[in-house]
């Protein structure tokens, strides 16, 4: 009985593991494409995720398909794997006019209304109230669906995470916190952030906190689907301190040599790839051969909707003054007749 | 004085420098200025010659930073913080209009607030939305508040000094576009420029142009590029704005054009144009125009339609020139 039960999971969790990784493998080669792409003046500007796979990756295996994401600049790999296409974000990076948002915000800001990611603003962690209030319209109309809302380390230090913390306790929202804590805000170590454990900050709210390890996909994945599951079942929010690592500078912009030794290498034994690798093998889902295939295909996809993407004409220039409101002013229409 | 060909960063870290070596009060904090040296590398070096108690790497929250410098303000100290861009500063209004601006009117004068709060803003760096705000009327709405904004690197140092030299909170407004824009000879020692005076960068007849930060410099290529007889003047400050300089070259001119970035609605050329026409309705030939950027966010990829430029600084100045 048992035994067939868990067989039944192997069989249901191979599927599912896989696919994970392979959402983890075509975000990072992504990553370095518009990174080297960048370097080559072919992008404006853009905040690698590299190292932040895994725990994205972790939670959105634990999100069903009408759970709403608050999240931030660098959650690349969970858009991916909740089957955001490829092009969305590309083309975002691009600013092109194939661009869900016509190329009005910077590269790294995403919007997928599609598949509930919100579009996203630069202003550290203001992301967290809003997302407490999306948690309330769910639990308003009586959905059977969550709020995941993602932010960085830095972002514990401002009001905004004070707020929607303690909202989402008071109002007992199906609302899950995920710290993705890389380490870093920009130059700033999370030690220099805050002196305790991210994790502790939960007990000041009266809501769960725990420590999650970021960077193996699979003990993330359990994490998350229990603090989802509370969530889902009436029981308040939960604060997941996800411990990462941040393995390329903030962003294009950002010179980390100015104030830190880069101790996490891609391809070493701390890279949440290699750990999901040795995950699927020691579990005997996967061999180096279905691995390779994986990478390969990945960097394929990559290569093509790259550069299909970047044949994408710019917005028509009349798009960066529309959605002001919903209908344009007169003051807009005057200033717009003058400009164009 | 020796001096030194410096760039408007380079320029703004010797200011902070000289105040630095001169007064112990002085303080810097905010997020990213130390080790990193700041992200336009303002504050680059400071923390290394100055020491950790002097130079702050604050954790991320703006409110918090603004309100700790009016807390040190308050009690003695001349802190200079710094907001990484000035899009931020939103999350620190509380503290800037209903601390900051009124410590000294609420306390009956017996406390005040002297710090200079650098910030850089504005467009043309392909920040979008959240990384190229204009908004300066916010402050120069506010009483209590001192505005000020430069234009060239020899400016940025000259005011900053005369800033934290003051008695008053200064919002000091850096336009990140001419961070690195040009080079000009600027006195590696202390310098003052004063607050509350404008510049005439150059002097004509025909019309004004009012503007000020980063304007300036298109303003001037559009005047010079087309031979415009021009009186061009940079306000440096908006709070208090300087009346006599505006008002002595309309009496001259009777026509005015005024450039700023921000956009239209409730930008602070409202406001000047107001106070023309209350003062001197009488000097006018033609309507004042402004030419701005529009009421909307700012575009990232279609940034260039944002920003004012030649061709329609040059349609306002001829309309004015053209009235009767
Ligand atoms: C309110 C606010 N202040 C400052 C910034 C500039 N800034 C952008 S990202 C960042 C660091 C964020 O660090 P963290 O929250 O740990 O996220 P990470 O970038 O490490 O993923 C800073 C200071 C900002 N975007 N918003
Ligand atoms: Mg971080």
């Amino acid at each position: 009985m048992e035994q067939q039960q868990k067989k039944e999971s192997k069989q249901s969790e191979k599927p599912q593991y896989i696919r994970a990784y392979a959402a983890m493998v075509l975000s990072r080669t992504l990553d370095k494409k518009i990174v080297s792409a960048q370097r080559q003046g072919r992008v404006g500007f853009y905040t690698p995720t590299m190292g932040q796979e895994a725990l994205q990756v972790g939670v959105s295996m634990a999100l069903e398909k009408e759970d709403l994401v608050y999240g931030y600049y660098r959650d690349v790999p969970m858009m991916l794997h909740r089957g955001v296409p490829i092009e969305t974000i590309i083309n975002q990076i691009m600013g092109n006019s194939a661009d869900t948002a016509k190329g009005r915000q910077m590269p790294s800001h995403y919007t997928s209304k599609a598949l509930h990611f919100m579009s996203v603003q630069s202003p550290v962690a203001s992301n967290l109230p809003l997302a407490a209030g999306a948690a309330y319209a769910l639990k308003y109309r009586q959905k059977k669906n969550v709020v995941v809302t993602t932010f960085g380390d830095g972002a514990t230090s401002t009001p905004d995470f004070h707020a929607g913390m303690n909202l989402a306790a008071v109002f007992k929202l199906p609302l899950v916190f995920v710290c993705e804590n890389n380490g870093w805000a920009i130059s700033l170590p999370v030690e220099r952030q805050t002196p305790v454990e991210i994790s502790l900050k939960a007990s000041a709210y009266g809501m769960p906190g725990v420590k999650a390890d970021g960077m193996n996909f699979v003990e993330m994945y359990k994490v998350a689907r229990a603090a989802i599951q509370d969530a889902r079942a009436g029981k308040g929010p939960t604060l997941i301190d996800a411990l990462s690592y941040r393995m390329g500078p903030h962003s294009t912009s950002d010179d980390p040599t100015k104030y830190r030794k880069d101790d996490v290498k891609e391809g070493s034994e701390k890279d949440p790839l290699v750990i999901g690798e040795k995950l699927l093998i020691s579990m005997d889902y996967a061999d180096d051969k279905l691995l390779e295939k994986i990478r390969n295909e990945a960097v394929k996809t990559v290569d093509e909707r790259f550069d299909a993407c970047e044949k994408i004409p710019p917005p028509d220039p009349i798009t960066a003054f529309q959605d002001v409101y919903k209908n344009m002013t007169w003051m807009l229409e005057e200033e717009v007749k003058d400009i164009l | 004085m020796t001096s030194k060909t410096m760039n408007m960063v380079q320029a703004l870290n010797s200011g902070l420098d000289n105040l630095m070596a001169a007064d112990d009060r002085i303080i810097l904090l905010g997020e990213d200025i130390g080790t990193d040296g700041g992200v336009f590398r303002v504050t680059d070096g400071l923390l290394a010659k100055y020491g950790a108690e002097r130079v702050l790497d604050t954790p991320l929250v703006e409110v918090g930073i603004v309100g700790m410098a009016i807390g040190m303000a308050v009690q003695g100290l001349r802190p200079i913080p710094e907001i990484q861009f000035q899009d931020f500063i939103y999350t620190a209004m509380d503290q800037i209009i209903n601390q900051m601006a009124k410590i000294r009117y609420r306390s009956g004068g017996e406390y005040e607030c002297p710090m200079v709060l650098r910030t850089p803003y504005g467009a043309g760096v392909k920040g979008g939305l959240y990384h190229s705000q204009s908004g300066e009327s916010y402050f120069a709405h506010t009483a209590g508040l001192t505005v000020v904004t430069p234009s060239s690197p020899y400016d940025a140092k000259g005011l900053l000094i005369s800033a934290s030299k003051g008695e008053d909170p200064v919002i000091f407004l850096e336009p990140k576009r001419l961070y690195r824009a040009g080079k000009q000879e600027v006195p590696e020692d202390i310098y003052k420029i004063p607050i509350g005076k404008a510049e005439l960068v150059q002097s004509g007849d025909d019309v004004t142009i009012i503007t000020y930060g980063a304007m300036v410099p298109t303003v001037m290529d559009t005047v010079k590029k087309n031979n415009l007889n021009a009186d061009v003047l940079d306000l440096r400050t908006l709070v208090p704005v300087d009346k006599d300089a505006i008002m002595l070259s309309v009496q001259k001119t009777g026509r005015v054009v005024i450039v700023h970035e921000a956009p239209r609605t409730g930008g602070f050329g409202g406001e000047i144009s107001a106070m023309i026409t209350e003062r001197g309705i009488d000097f006018l030939y033609a309507p004042i125009l402004r030419v701005t950027g529009p009421d909307s966010p700012i575009p990232y990829r279609m940034e260039e339609y944002y920003v004012p430029n030649e061709r329609r600084i040059l349609n306002a100045v001829r309309k004015v020139l053209e009235s009767a």
